[in-house]
């Protein structure tokens, strides 16, 4: 197969803006990120929390099938009969502890084991059921979210995460045990990676809601870890002061615990994105439908502890404020769109906030640097196999 | 008031083209004129997806006036000048009502929402799904919206939403 090439900026802070509008690069995209050695967080477990509850979802294309059996336990599955691959289940969401194939009835239990089939005697000699379960890609749980990767060159999860993986603990309620609230979903006229490349930078500049509402950007840290330049940033919880333009000042008020810390977002190399402000507690689980569109999962959560009180303003606080039509991030979502459209112009896109020497990276920030993103692309750079030009 | 079936029809479809032309010319104060004033006035707008899954978690989840009242100064205020703005072309057919009392009236309706980006000029489907609504009739013979929820068969939005459904 002919490798795409593409010349990167000697720089570390310049990215060429082809990476984002190269329509020859997507499939070499697939083939080396989304299909090849990395963990893709799917769902949280607590989305399925009852017997026999599934999700189905694609994966850059991929179909899954999450399911949850009798006795509890969580599996992934390829959404496909185990005989010519048909699309096994349809629904979304349900509840089902069999699932039957319509177009020959084959039947498989919510393990994946092949439970019965119509008149196996005319079948291959010495057909064996045994041999037919629903196939699986490796998946390992954090906290109760689901990972999958389709390599088994992949290292394990806890490696791949490092020290973003405390950060995720905290930022799911500290032990991960949460209950769904509910979705947000929305299609973005964005490459993946333009949906991706969203900074620390922009917030009180983009977003004039902190302004108007007199709210400071907490204090606090940006770092980045593993090869992959996971983005983690960690703040202060500020809450709004003085005169509000809100009627319902309830959206921005924080009922929680940890105000040292009310403010977490871990961004996993390739494109997931997990929140905790104020009371939010928000998993993102985003994909390239092609090379222009990335469709995002918003899933919300309430803490399986929270009393009906808490649960209910979470609802309130979770619909309105940091969604692709609330009111500190509808603003970000006309900016994947634009900066999509924005990038088929020549040349590089040059970052500036928080870069000090263009020859090195780093991996502490400041909470309003946009250099933070660096450390990814040079992740990306290099597993796509593009050679950086000489210094 | 004790109003005759065509005049109920007739104040429920006033309300429903009143609403609809408000959106679609991003007149936020006429859009909030449509609601009782009374303190329990909402609109919400979710994916039919979340209510079959008894989540209630919405787009938007606008539970009293002073949040109807929020939703007007989001858009006029604090998104200003930051959004790729786009004309919507709402398109609403009442299918059913019930007279719950001599001041309510529960109407269910369709909708479909057409969208046209300023800078792309293309236009596309933004939603379809339906009105649940409750409505406040007056003495005068009018009605208000006092509940909405725009229950959307869209579950996966084409774009981000600036404006109510
Ligand atoms: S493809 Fe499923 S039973 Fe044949
Ligand atoms: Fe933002």
């Amino acid at each position: 197969m002919a490798e795409t090439t593409l010349t990167w900026p000697k720089n570390y802070n310049e990215v060429p803006k082809a990476a984002f509008t190269r329509a020859d690069l997507y499939a070499d995209e697939i083939r080396r990120i989304f299909h090849g050695p990395e963990w893709h967080p799917i769902a949280h477990e607590s989305e399925l929390p009852n017997p026999g509850d599934f999700k189905t979802m694609r994966l850059a294309g991929i179909p899954l099938l999450i399911s949850r059996d009798e006795a509890g336990v969580v599996r992934v599955f390829y959404n496909a009969c185990s005989h010519r691959s048909n699309q096994l289940e349809t629904a979304v969401m349900g509840n089902k502890t069999e699932f039957e194939c319509p177009y020959h009835r084959w039947l498989f239990n919510a393990k994946g084991d092949l439970v019965g089939c119509p008149n196996p005697r005319e079948f291959l000699p010495g057909f064996d059921k045994a041999d037919y379960p629903l196939g699986q890609p490796r998946f390992e749980l954090f906290y109760g979210l689901i990972f999958v990767t389709f390599s088994a060159e992949t290292e394990p999860l806890d490696e791949f995460l490092g020290e973003a993986g405390e950060t995720l603990r905290e930022l799911m309620a500290g032990d991960g045990r949460l209950k769904l609230l509910g979705y947000q979903k929305v299609r973005y006229d964005s490459n993946w990676k333009g949906y991706n490349d969203n900074d620390g930078y922009h917030a009180p500049l983009l977003h004039a809601a902190f302004k108007m509402l007199n709210w400071q950007g907490g204090k606090g840290r940006q770092y980045t870890c593993t090869k992959r330049g996971h983005v983690c940033f960690e703040s202060a919880l500020s809450v709004a002061s003085g005169p509000s333009v809100l009627k319902d000042k309830e959206l921005i008020a924080f009922k929680g615990q940890d105000p040292s810390v009310g403010s977490r977002i871990v961004q996993l190399f390739p494109t997931f994105v997990s929140t905790k402000h104020l009371d939010v507690i928000n998993l993102r689980f985003a994909n390239p439908v092609d090379a222009e569109t990335t469709e995002v999962h918003y899933a919300y959560f309430a803490h399986q502890d929270d009393d009906a009180d808490m649960v209910r303003h979470r609802l309130r606080q979770s619909s309105n404020l940091l969604g692709p039509c609330g009111l500190i991030s509808m603003e970000d979502a006309s900016i994947f769109h634009r900066i999509h459209i924005g990038s088929h112009t020549p040349g590089n896109a040059i970052f500036q906030k928080g870069v000090r020497d263009p020859g090195k990276l780093e991996s502490e920030f400041l909470q309003n640097d946009e250099s933070g993103n660096l450390p990814r692309w040079e992740y990306y750079r290099s597993a796509m196999g593009f050679e950086r030009a000489e210094a | 008031m004790t109003a005759t079936t065509p005049e109920l029809e007739t104040a429920i479809d006033r309300l429903l083209l009143a609403d609809a032309n408000a959106l679609d010319s991003k007149d936020m104060p006429g859009w909030l004129a449509n609601y009782a004033e009374e303190d329990q006035a909402s609109y919400y707008c979710r994916a039919a997806e979340n209510t079959e899954h008894n989540l209630e978690l919405g787009f938007m989840f606008d539970d009293c006036r002073a949040r109807l009242e929020d939703r007007v100064t989001y858009v006029n205020e604090i998104w200003a000048g930051t959004f790729q703005d786009y004309r919507t072309r709402h398109f609403v057919q009442r299918v059913s009502h019930r007279q719950v009392d001599a001041r309510t009236v529960e109407v269910v309706s369709n909708f479909s929402v057409f969208m046209t980006p300023m800078d792309a000029g293309v236009t596309q489907v933004l939603a379809a799904g339906r009105y649940l609504d409750t409505m406040r009739l007056s003495d005068d013979g009018g009605a208000k919206l006092l509940f909405r929820r725009a229950e959307l068969d869209t579950s996966v939005l084409p774009r981000y939403l600036v404006y109510p459904i």
